[in-house]
């Protein structure tokens, strides 16, 4: 790609990239458009506002969140959530007692169809190699300490499995309606590092 | 792995909260891998255990060196990509 005369295999990432697409498209294999379609649905379209609905839709609909916590593959289905590595969901419900935390320990699998792609940080070596061992000494780096009569479990992703967690509605928005509750839910209240706050309303 | 280090961490993924890709080849590294996946070319657990090998490497630097590889995730996939497409004979 570059004026280089010595082709080592060696150069930038940018231009590595550009190469395999051309020699991918050139035999056929890659449709360039639907390259663009992809990385538009992933930049744009898939994200943790996806399980915000899902989250606020449990909190308010008693017959929804069983549905959930039963087969929660399913249950985001209904609001048309679905795709790539959303084949086997579980959804874990925080409460007074648990706190659940998520992570991949070997690389990065992550609910794509209802959080998107995973945030720099879950990816990390340093949240990666802690999050089971010391889950609280990670929280507390997130700024949130809980109570140690709270039992923190970790689910660790795999191949099979990914998981959302259904943080704790917040007190003070019995008012609010789900379209309201879910304006609050962030993403990382969905992977177990924080909680939701009501006031973000 | 030190506290500082992943404190670092959190406020450089809160900065740029909004953004799932740090520049234009990672998105198209990751969507050139996703597509020829559900194409048939490979299953995305067979990518997945070419990105889990590069990662496991990685992580044993980092364990021995103690340095972050935050930022360096795409350079895992793109690896990951790179050699299950030669495995294949897709490359050429």
């Amino acid at each position: 790609m570059s004026g280089d005369h010595h082709n080592t295999g060696d150069s930038g990432p940018a231009a590595r990239v550009k190469a395999l697409e051309a020699v991918l498209t050139e035999k056929g294999l890659l449709d360039p458009a639907a390259i663009d379609a992809i990385v538009d649905t992933y930049e744009t379209r898939v994200g943790p506002r996806n399980g915000a609905r899902v989250v606020a839709k449990a909190w308010t609909d008693p017959a929804y969140r069983k549905r959930l916590l039963a087969d929660a593959t399913s249950a985001v289905a209904e609001l048309g959530f679905a795709g790539p590595e959303g084949g086997h969901l579980v959804a874990v419900e925080n409460t007074d007692r648990v706190h659940n935390l998520v992570v991949c320990t070997l690389c990065s699998c992550y609910p794509w169809p209802v959080l998107g792609l995973p945030p720099v940080w879950y990816k990390s070596f340093a949240y990666r190699s802690r999050a089971v061992s010391d889950p609280r000494g990670v929280l507390e780096d997130f700024g949130l300490e809980l109570p140690r009569d709270v039992e923190v479990r970790v689910w660790d992703s795999s191949a099979e499995i990914r998981y959302l967690v259904i943080p704790q509605r917040p007190k003070g928005t019995a008012k609010m309606s789900e379209g309201e509750l879910a304006a609050i839910v962030t993403r990382d209240s969905m992977v177990g590092v924080a909680k939701v706050e009501a006031s973000r309303a | 792995m030190s506290n500082a280090a992943l404190n670092e961490l959190i406020e450089a993924a809160r900065l740029d909260a909004d953004h799932v890709f740090s520049a234009p080849w990672e998105a198209r590294a990751f969507a050139i891998a996703l597509q020829l996946s559900q194409a048939g070319h490979f299953t995305w657990d067979e990518f997945r255990d070419c990105l889990i090998a590069e990662v496991r490497a990685s992580d044993r630097i980092r364990a021995r060196d103690g340095t972050s590889n935050h930022g360096q995730y795409y350079d895992h996939f793109l690896h990951a990509l790179e050699n299950l497409l030669e495995e294949k004979g897709l490359a050429h």
